[in-house]
């Protein structure tokens, strides 16, 4: 299946094919969770990065589904 | 360590060895306590008897990373609360390297007059008539006092809403370039210098009489650890000196909890155009400086330098707040239009968020439209000039909404919310309510819980724990002199000793980690004793009624949090 993931803070810059508009197109078998979606990213937990659909952030054993819109940004304690 | 009392009236300064009972504090510590008990609580804020303190951390001057960070306290004509006011930029390190401990500012100058305040190298400190700077913005009159004294000062100042003593009233402070774009912006504690008399601080940078540190070795070891955790971290170390705190555009608007449109939207539309990421393209593209150094030895460079298409200075140290405040609140998606607005409030000195969200209430209430960068320009200039309608947008929210008769108003005991909706965050809404302060997102941040997924945003469950927890550790912080931004890294098991070593290191204390709790308890209670002499109960902490009645979408939610649970934020 396909997922549409979006990119921020400096996690962008890691992929050449990034494309900011509209994000990157992944494709994953299905029935993948969020954990398989970050280790094909190549994103560990060093990395800070925070999932999040549909206005929450999920953990990474959320199932996730066809077509679905995931951001990804970088953790953050205050501003 | 001394005690610097500045007595405005009859134009002397005394200089006093710090009293015993104030040993060991410092920041917002010795700010809230000498404040809870000198200044009789029910006094007018803008008369004789309100004091204002400024006050550098208990390490600021050390050589500890992160550590320029200034609590500037008084009563607040804004709230009628004891308030701090957190400054970064040069002059917190600088009084540290002085010897000190605090600046207490005492009674009036005769009406119509104004001065400045000299401190030099030595820690020699005089009042200078200023007459001739009366009306001035603030990076005018920067210029001209660091020409006059000398590059290698820092400058504590107000503009002309100050000496309006208007309830947003900023102190604003010069960054290492020597620009006064960082900001004691909230509380109106501009309007208590304003009031005073006093229209600036020049401050020297080359004092060599800091408090000596008892055991050195111990010190170094223990700031290395920290510096070393703020560089391996993330956030610290990579994301807010890329983007800034404007890296928590996108964050915050992915989790609906954006407050927009004066706080009836949680998603901002055009977001992603003034988000973290546009900001650094835009600065990137146009030759400006995506990381900079605003405050004494700073290692994580959060700040910026935004620039126009040609390439000519707009702002410095444009942040996440003041993009919500000046963005989001008034529905303005224009990163040029949010800058210029930025550079005003800093120039009239003026807190970016009270004002912006005075705006976004006056448009609102259909003073003008949302979306109106040439109105909010306007707006600002109004003030400037101190019009009627300037007056009325200067002194805040609370007199905008009162004066359209409009409900809508996001503000706890006056002050402005800040950018995390209570609705959609809830704990941030336990935050506002109940810090001592009025609404204060650096009183106990919870935005890091939520992000990890430790606590769910959106119930009550959970929320008031938190926000105790966070109120106290954020009152232990800013006593320090550290950062907020790299105190975050105290929540590593291995970093979280380093601090109370630093401290014991410096002073020969023996603080534990229980030990650097309790101050920050301590500090709280002086602080709630203050507001209770004042006058305040606990109904006074709530969030405006409009939070628990207007769902805010995406989410839907209302705050949730009921008042007994409130009530119980400072059970201790
Ligand atoms: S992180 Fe930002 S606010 Fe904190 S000390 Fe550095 S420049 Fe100042």
């Amino acid at each position: 299946m396909k997922v549409r993931v979006k990119l921020f803070g400096t996690l962008p810059q890691r992929y050449s094919e990034y494309d900011p508009e509209y994000g990157l197109e992944v494709e994953i078998p299905d029935g993948a969770k969020v954990k398989d979606l970050l280790a094909h990213l190549e994103l560990s937990s060093s990395d800070g990065g925070v999932v999040a659909i549909d206005n929450l952030v999920v953990n990474t054993e959320e199932k996730l589904k066809e077509g679905a819109s995931v951001r990804i940004f970088q953790h953050a304690f205050g501003g | 360590m001394k005690f610097l009392r500045v007595d405005m009236n009859g134009q002397s300064v005394r200089v006093e060895e710090v009293p015993q009972e104030y040993a060991g504090l410092g920041g917002r510590g010795l700010t809230s306590i000498l404040i809870n008990h000198e200044v009789p609580a029910t006094c007018d804020p803008l008369g004789p008897e309100n004091k204002l303190i400024f006050a550098p951390g208990i390490l600021s001057g050390t050589p500890l990373v992160n550590t320029s960070r200034l609590s500037v306290g008084a009563k607040s004509p804004l709230t009628g609360t004891i308030k701090e006011s957190n400054a970064g930029g040069t002059v917190a390190a600088a009084l540290g390297k002085l010897g000190i401990a605090a600046i207490i500012v005492e009674d009036q100058a005769p009406k119509g007059k104004l001065f400045n305040l000299i401190i030099d190298k030595n820690g020699d400190a005089s009042l200078e008539p200023a007459d001739a700077y009366q009306g001035m913005r603030t990076y005018a009159l920067v210029e001209k006092l660091l020409g006059r004294y000398g590059e290698k000062n820092g400058v504590l100042c107000i503009g002309p809403a100050g000496e309006y003593q208007l309830g947003s009233a900023s102190i604003q402070t010069s960054d290492v370039d020597g620009r006064p774009c960082r900001a004691a912006g909230r509380g109106g504690l501009g309007a208590v210098m304003g009031a005073k008399g006093l229209k600036g601080i020049v401050i020297s940078q080359q004092g060599k009489s800091p408090d000596a540190i008892v055991d050195p070795d111990a010190f170094k070891n223990a700031a290395k650890v920290f510096a070393k955790a703020v560089k391996d971290n993330p956030f610290t170390g990579k994301m807010l000196g890329s983007l800034g705190t404007a890296g928590l555009v996108a964050a915050v608007n992915s989790l609906g909890a954006f407050p927009s449109y004066n706080a009836t939207k949680g998603v901002f539309d055009g977001w992603e155009k003034i988000s973290g990421e546009a900001l650094a393209e835009t600065i990137q593209q146009r030759g400006g400086k995506t990381t900079h150094l605003g405050c004494s030895q700073c290692i994580i460079h959060c700040s910026n330098e935004y620039v126009d298409k040609d390439g000519k200075y707009m702002t410095a140290s444009l942040e996440y707040e003041t993009i919500w405040a000046m963005g989001g609140m008034t529905g303005i998606d224009d990163l040029d239009m949010i800058a210029r607005l930025d550079f005003l409030a800093d120039d009239i000195g003026l807190d970016t968020m009270n004002t912006g969200v005075a705006i976004a209430v006056a448009m609102d209430a259909g003073y003008k439209k949302y979306d109106d960068g040439q109105a909010a320009i306007e707006m600002m200039e109004e003030i400037a000039k101190g019009s009627e309608i300037g007056k009325l947008l200067g002194n805040g929210p609370e007199a905008v909404g009162k004066h359209f008769n409009h409900h809508r108003i996001p503000v706890v005991k006056g002050q402005s919310n800040s950018a995390y909706d209570p609705r959609a965050m809830q704990g941030n809404g336990v935050n506002y309510a109940t810090c001592p302060m009025g609404a204060d997102h650096t009183a106990g941040n919870l935005v890091g819980a939520y992000l990890s997924k430790a606590l769910n945003p959106l119930d009550a469950e959970g929320q008031v724990e938190a926000s105790r927890n966070s109120q106290i550790a954020m009152a232990s912080l800013d006593c320090t002199g550290l950062c907020l931004l790299a105190g975050g890294v105290l929540a590593v098991p291995e970093v979280r000793d380093a601090l109370p070593q630093m401290l014991n290191a410096k002073s020969g204390s023996q603080l534990g980690p229980d030990d650097y709790q309790a101050m920050g308890i301590r500090v709280l209670k002086a602080e709630r004793e203050f507001n209770r002499k004042a006058g305040f109960t606990n109904k006074d902490d709530r969030l405006a009624r409009f939070f628990y009645e207007e769902p805010l979408p995406p989410h839907n939610k209302v705050f949730v949090v009921s008042d007994e649970e409130l009530d119980s934020t400072f059970d201790f």
